[in-house]
């Protein structure tokens, strides 16, 4: 195909031109969309400044309170018609961490299972250190499938021939799994280096578990999911887990001794840069003290701090 | 059983009380006199009380015939006087303090008049029947009919309602039964019905010397006891009725989105593959082989790849991005940036079907539209979009089903928003992880389906388009400007041989 230098230019440009015309639409069609967006911080700041107004609260929440949260949010609109809740985000806390420091005005509420997740936003400023505070404490145990005849009596046994498989979450995304590493370090079936900021490296399992461990798991519930399913013999996840996710045919084996790891609280923290700072921290005194939002806690297994 | 007594030691700490424990003895039924709060624990809190009874032994673990609600909250032995409503149990409960005061370790429980039944540490059951309760129903509580039918349907109702926890049925071995207020058990002292706050009682547990949390129990369950006529149960609905269940409680919204984005999507890959595409045929070979990576490049990286680099030019991340966010571009984990996703991973798609359509046109015969006097803009639209074209629709179907398919980009960029970002696949992989495999299982079926659709046009459409090849262009392209060029093109090409 032939063609001249003039017209090359011409084609280019216009291609150029088209294309920088498309995207700045489709940016354009953003500025629109973002008042709908869940994450956006330009949402919820244009939805109110003050209690009396309407109030979208957008909560960033570990995974372990995925059926517990919702709950209570119900409960919490029933009694503040005028509060509703954005679709809360049940992820591992360390990937809530790194979104919020993605996304500053992602969420108004961040609720994590570690206190190092909770530090890290706190270093990397994504929330108000005044209104930080334990809101839940919790149990690290090993599940079964509901059919298992696997019966643990302690940490100790996966090394055993009585354990092929076994899974923990990510370490560095799932604070169950950080939880589940402290603990068998302190049976002494794993090493490990931890930096100042908690993040874990040169991971060194025992010879007696290392072909049995799956530690990929991005979060608690997918740990939970590979029990249910028969895809490992027995995983570490919180006592609530095993409440939580009952459909998935897990049930509670083993508790493990509170010592051989460090206490799990979850802390809850309002966003730096939330524009519904006072909902959020009234949502939070709520989860606290209302006795009805007690009782679905307490069902599903998380013990107020 | 024996004295129960309640009472405050002012001004001494927990671990004295066993001392006044001995001294001060007051029958529990009588009216709780209110202290003035300067004990740590709340008045109403019992933090001495008379030992358990000896435990009964009773076999409940007979074939009873137990229905039990759907949701757990209710259940009636076959033939019993009583039953159980507003059942629940709690797994944990909490020494959170109320209003400044202490209540030891408590667990929630069904009012005034609710049962509680609670699991010791060391696996002794202890029930509370209020004695309200046991009079309205005219049951003594220290029948071992009453107890055998009582811990059967509790065994019942508790393990459709367990969770994979500890049950009672198997760990339970010391059984307990108590209308008292009050009653101290291996070091512990349990109180019953203990008003906290208006409306809510809770059972609370004091163990003297102890940290309040340390008293913790293995669960605890509560209900109300109530005639067996009053008891309603509501059985899982079966065959049509589930489906319609399962229907009405479906959230559609995953279905919406998607086709919300990859339409959208798609009309900007449209426009920008066919641009890009023609764009890429005109220029030297050089710039072409470039400008042929930058499109393609996308559809060979992994989708988290593309994600990740949208996330770090658009997030609050990079100094870019920051730039973006302070321009009012702020559109990380929003619906535009779902679609974005979308047309960067679906756009090669297009991209390269059109090209390879465009790059095999017959050169010639465009080169007569130039000799023509034809724009390269009508060529484009008058013959090299007309020919192209079933290559440019099968290449916007593929695009339109990988936009659909989309799932690492748009999960990285864009997260899993419910209504906003949350596409069919990312639905898929939620509900899946959530347990509800029902929901994700419905949503692979519609994903095959339109896969399914997808394919079956593409197939029929290509049939079609081909026939023309095989000689019946007259059916297709009678009187069209393709043939009166080609025609052209073809005298121009004999002329230029002779």
């Amino acid at each position: 195909m032939h063609i001249t230098r003039r017209n090359f230019i011409r084609i280019a440009t216009t291609a150029v031109a088209s294309t920088a015309m498309v995207a700045a639409l489709a940016l354009t069609g953003c500025g629109s969309g973002s008042s709908t967006g869940a994450g956006s911080a330009a949402s919820t700041a244009a939805s109110a400044t003050s209690t009396a107004g309407n109030v979208q609260l957008q909560i960033f929440a570990a995974n372990s309170l995925q059926k517990a949260l919702p709950e209570v949010q119900a409960l919490y609109t029933k009694s503040h018609p005028n509060v509703t809740f954005a679709d809360t985000q049940f992820e591992g806390s360390g990937t809530l961490v790194q979104k919020l420091a993605a996304d500053s005005g992602a969420a108004d509420l961040l609720i994590t299972a570690s206190t190092k997740t909770m530090d890290n936003a706190a270093s990397n400023g994504s929330i108000d250190q005044d209104t930080r505070q334990d809101m839940f404490v919790n149990d690290l145990v090993i599940a079964t499938p509901n059919n298992s005849d696997l019966q643990i009596d302690s940490v100790e046994d996966l090394a055993t021939d009585k354990v092929s498989s076994f899974a923990i979450g990510e370490p560095n995304a799932v604070p169950a799994g950080k939880y589940a590493l402290q603990t068998l370090k302190y049976y002494g079936l794993v090493t490990y280096d931890e930096a100042s900021d908690g993040t874990v490296s040169n991971i060194v399992w025992a010879d007696s578990v290392a072909d049995k461990v799956n530690a990929g798991q991005d979060s608690v519930g997918k740990v939970a999911t590979l029990i249910g399913s028969g895809d490992v013999q027995c995983g570490f996840i919180y006592t609530s887990d095993i409440y939580r996710n009952a459909d998935k045919g897990i049930k509670l084996n083993y508790t493990t001794p509170a010592e051989s790891h460090k206490a799990i609280k979850y802390p809850g923290a309002v966003v730096a840069s939330s524009a519904n700072a006072d909902a959020a921290k009234d949502f939070m005194n709520f989860c606290l003290t209302d006795p009805d939002a007690l009782k679905i806690f307490s069902e599903y297994g998380f013990e107020l701090a | 059983m024996r004295a129960h007594t309640v009472h405050t030691a002012p001004g001494i700490g927990p671990r004295w009380l066993v001392l006044p424990l001995l001294l001060v003895c007051l029958l529990l039924a009588l009216p709780l006199p209110s202290y003035a709060a300067e004990a740590s624990y709340a008045s109403g809190v019992p933090t001495a009380a008379a030992t358990a009874a000896a435990p009964i032994e009773v076999d409940y673990r007979t074939n009873a015939d137990v229905e039990v609600g759907e949701d757990h909250e209710a259940a009636l032995m076959n033939g019993a006087s009583f039953g159980i409503a507003n059942y629940s149990r709690a797994n944990t409960g909490s020494s959170r303090t109320y209003s400044g005061s202490s209540y030891g370790y408590r667990y929630p429980s069904a009012g005034i008049d609710g049962f509680v039944a609670v699991e010791t540490p060391g696996g002794a059951l202890i029930v509370y029947i209020p004695e309200s309760t046991a009079q309205a129903l005219g049951i003594d509580i220290g029948d071992a009919g009453f107890q055998r039918s009582f811990l059967a349907t509790l065994s019942a109702i508790d393990s459709a309602a367990v969770n994979g926890g500890a049950q009672f049925a198997g760990t339970a071995s010391k059984f307990y039964f108590t209308s008292e207020k009050a009653v101290s058990y291996d070091g512990s002292i349990y109180g019953f019905g203990v008003e906290v706050e208006e409306g809510y009682y809770y059972v609370t547990i004091v163990t003297p010397g102890q940290e309040d949390s340390s008293s913790r129990q293995v669960y605890a369950m509560t209900g109300n006891l109530v005639q067996a006529s009053q008891v309603s149960i509501a059985g899982k609905p079966t065959g049509l009725a589930a489906l319609a269940r399962f229907f009405s409680n479906l959230d559609w919204r995953p279905l919406w989105v998607s086709l919300r984005t990859a339409g959208l999507g798609l009309l900007i890959i449209f426009i920008l593959g066919l641009l890009a595409a023609w764009g890429t045929v005109q220029v030297s070979p050089r710039v072409k082989g470039i400008l042929d990576t930058v499109f393609t490049i996308p559809m060979v990286l992994p989708p988290t790849v593309c994600g990740f680099l949208l996330l770090l030019i658009f997030g609050n991340s990079t100094a870019l991005g920051r730039w973006f966010i302070s321009h009012g571009v702020n559109i990380v984990f929003t619906w535009p940036a779902a679609v974005i996703a979308c047309v960067v991973v679906s756009f090669p798609l297009m991209y390269r079907s059109a090209r390879g359509a465009f790059e095999q046109l017959e050169a010639p015969m465009l080169d007569a539209a130039r000799t023509l006097g034809w724009k390269e803009g009508r060529i484009f639209r008058k013959l090299m979009l007309p020919l192209a074209w079933p290559s440019i629709a099968s290449g916007t179907v593929l695009a339109f089903a990988r936009a659909i398919g989309e799932f690492g980009a748009t999960l990285f960029f864009a997260g899993n928003y419910a209504g906003v970002t949350q596409t069919i696949p990312i639905a898929i992989y939620f509900d899946w992880m959530a347990g509800q495999t029902d929901v994700a299982l419905f949503w692979v079926f519609v994903v095959i389906l339109i896969s399914f659709a997808v394919i079956l046009f593409i197939n029929a459409y290509s049939s079609r388009s081909q026939r023309y090849r095989h000689g019946s262009i007259s059916e297709v392209q009678e009187g069209s400007e393709y043939e009166r060029l080609s025609d052209c093109s073809a005298e121009a090409a004999e002329g230029a041989r002779s």
